[in-house]
């Protein structure tokens, strides 16, 4: 995809998007409702046509094709199974528009039903299926043409928490399975980590990072992504010098710590430093302590405990500690305290 | 007393009972009086004997219904089929049929448009629609006439371009029959048509398009079995008045081009034979019945088969 812009009316939904999507690959759009993410999807599917900008599949252009001649399908949100036709009836839909022999169709289905675990389901009315038994007849109805890429728009949004950490392991193996391009829209930041191969993080119609589950995570490039992507503690830093793919950086408190930077950059005067919270450790204040400050707040959650953090300058820091079995985790709110930072943990965001 | 649990849910019972009754009664009356009890009269009319100046003798008659069907020839008694009593319903069956498919040809892109209009602007589309219903069918017939007449304004205008020299007939014919309960019973059909279209799931046309569907299977795999209720009540409220028609076929078919209708009329005028009409009008009934057991089944199966 080059330069893809879409404008309604005034509106400009996407802007300016260039993506690569590998074949064989898991990529996953990622962003806030109203980012643009779904339509990107939909241009790929052919339901809208770009402004601006084209769409290329394996070398060819396709964003002026209707969507009944690109070899890509979707599974839509809310799955859109046709209610008037049977299990095996949807999901040979694709191929019996395509105008396959019927031996070929019905064994496809059966292969599908299989595949999509809906044995003996094949001759019920979609109406009568569960959302999770839904899902996957989307999926399969999807699968069954053999598509060059598969489109998925937030396929999991309708499911409870439990079906939808399974339907996560059951997506990446059918994605492993039949070696599909998966194109997979989503808001839940977890899925996205979960199941991708790459991410493209969007918001405002832009996309603002892509990169692998772990590149997203612990190398965000913007604030927008370390914001949007689990929690994180906000610093401001002032770089003190740079060698290879590091700087160091002195933090308000004056300590120095190393910390990476994204690439393409070069990090100089004051800059904002991420530290996942899970990356720092609390301990009383020390010579090993980065930071210092008051605890404003403990939040015990199960596995682990958060300390909100007041930094010396004012800054709320939180810090995530995994818990053991060995009782609360022994600070009191007030308690001042000391924030010991391993040597790879800071990240430079790009201003 | 005391009372035993087993008679007390009797009592309560027989309470829910009473009240059912009580509470469907207006109903039940109404129906009584309006729906079974005419039809009773019509069916006891229907084996009575024709009085001398219309008007029935209350004595037992099969006549009415033999005359139906046959006629008996009024100087040697032999009995033959009664052609122009059958010739009449086939036409009235056939025009009717015709104008129901006419009504879903016309009606059907109509109610589509409707349903897809931006959801203020469908009120006025359906406004529009409605009003013709306003007016009385016999003026609308009228109307119709002006148009299609041989000074109509089609001929006038056609001429006035110099496409035709003459004027091309089409009053007094079935086609104008045709026209007319077109025109006349086309709201019937895109009222129940919209009503489906509208609730119609606009993804699931997104999602044959995107499985390779044509306009065409998308249209009949899709919309059209998901519409079929509309579709079915529509060609039942279409079907149902054209084939009784009456004052279209008298307004725009003129004298020759009877339908079953105009034949009862014609027994309870001039024709003076009360029982015929009745048993004519029974007939009609009759027929209404079967074909809609026939259509209403007929189209549940092959949905079932389709789907």
């Amino acid at each position: 995809m080059q330069n893809i812009v879409k404008d309604f009316g005034h509106f400009r939904a996407v802007n300016d998007v260039t993506l690569k999507i590998a074949s064989n690959e898991f990529f996953t759009l990622l962003g806030p409702s109203g980012c643009g993410k779904t339509t990107l999807l939909r241009m790929i599917a052919g339901f809208e046509m770009p402004t601006k900008g084209s769409i290329l599949l394996d070398g060819a252009e396709i964003a002026s094709l209707p969507p009944n001649q690109r070899p890509i399908n979707t599974v839509f949100q809310n799955y859109a199974l046709f209610p008037h036709m049977t299990v095996a009836d949807n999901i040979g839909f694709g191929l019996k528009m395509l105008g396959r022999p019927k031996a070929e169709i019905e064994k496809t289905v059966a292969d599908m039903i299989r595949l999509v675990r809906l044995d003996g389901r094949e001759k019920n009315l979609v109406t009568q299926l569960s959302g999770g038994q839904q899902q996957r007849v989307a999926l399969a109805r999807a699968l069954a043409p053999q598509p060059k890429v598969l489109l998925l728009d937030e396929p999991l949004s309708a499911l409870d928490l439990k079906l939808r950490k399974s339907m996560q392991i059951e997506l990446k193996r059918l994605q492993m399975e039949t070696g599909i391009t998966f194109v997979f829209v989503t808001h839940d930041q977890e899925e996205a980590l979960t199941m991708s191969d790459r991410i493209a993080v969007m918001s405002d119609g832009q996309v603002r990072q892509i990169g692998s589950p772990w590149e997203i995570y612990d190398r965000p490039a913007e604030r927008f992504v370390a914001d949007f992507i689990g929690e994180t503690n906000f610093l401001t830093a002032e770089v003190v010098s740079v060698s290879g793919d590091w700087a160091r950086v002195r933090l308000a408190s004056g300590a120095e710590i190393p910390a990476s930077f994204p690439a393409n950059t070069t990090p100089s005067g004051k800059v904002t430093v991420v530290v996942r919270p899970e990356h720092a450790r609390a301990a009383p204040v020390s010579a090993a302590s980065v930071l210092r400050g008051t605890i404003h707040d403990i939040v015990y959650l199960g596995t682990d405990t958060h300390l909100h953090v007041v930094l010396e300058d004012g800054t709320p820091f939180m810090v995530r500690q995994q818990n053991a079995r060995s009782g609360p985790c022994g600070y009191e709110k007030g308690e001042t305290l000391g924030i010991e930072l391993s040597d790879d943990v800071a990240q430079i965001l790009r201003d | 007393m005391a009372i035993s649990p087993a008679e007390a849910s009797e009592i309560v019972r027989k309470k829910d009972i009473r009240s059912r009754w009580l509470l469907s009664a207006p109903a039940l009356i109404l129906i009584a009086v309006a729906g079974v009890g005419p039809l009773l009269i019509v069916v006891v009319y229907s084996f009575l004997a024709p009085g001398n100046y219309g008007d029935v003798k209350w004595e037992f008659s099969t006549e009415a219904w033999f005359n139906v069907l046959l006629s008996r020839d009024i100087f040697d008694d032999t009995v033959t089929l009664a052609d122009a009593h059958l010739s009449i319903f086939l036409r009235s069956i056939q025009l009717a049929i015709v104008t129901t498919v006419l009504c879903v040809v016309f009606g059907f892109p109509t109610a589509y448009f409707i349903a897809t209009r931006p959801i203020h602007t469908r009120q006025i589309w359906l406004f529009l629609i409605t009003i013709p219903f306003w007016t009385n069918m016999l003026i609308r017939a009228f109307a119709i006439q002006e148009v299609i007449r041989n000074e109509g304004i089609v001929n006038s205008l056609l001429m006035g371009l110099g496409l035709i020299a003459a004027p091309i007939p089409m009053m007094f014919s079935d086609f104008a029959i045709l026209v007319g309960m077109t025109y006349v019973f086309l709201p019937l059909m895109v009222l129940p048509l919209y009503a489906s279209i509208d609730k119609l799931d606009f993804r699931l046309i997104e999602a044959a398009y995107d499985l390779y569907a044509s306009r065409f299977n998308v249209l009949m795999r899709v919309i059209v079995p998901l519409v079929k209720p509309g579709l079915i009540a529509g060609s039942i409220l279409v079907f149902i008045p054209a084939l009784s028609s009456y004052v279209i076929p008298r307004v725009l078919g003129g004298g020759k081009n009877l339908m079953i209708g105009n034949l009862i009329e014609l027994q309870f005028g001039q024709g003076r034979n009360w029982p015929l009409g009745a048993s004519l009008s029974v007939t009609l009934v009759i027929i209404v019945l079967f074909a809609m057991l026939y259509y209403v089944r007929n189209a549940s199966r092959s949905g079932g088969t389709h789907g």
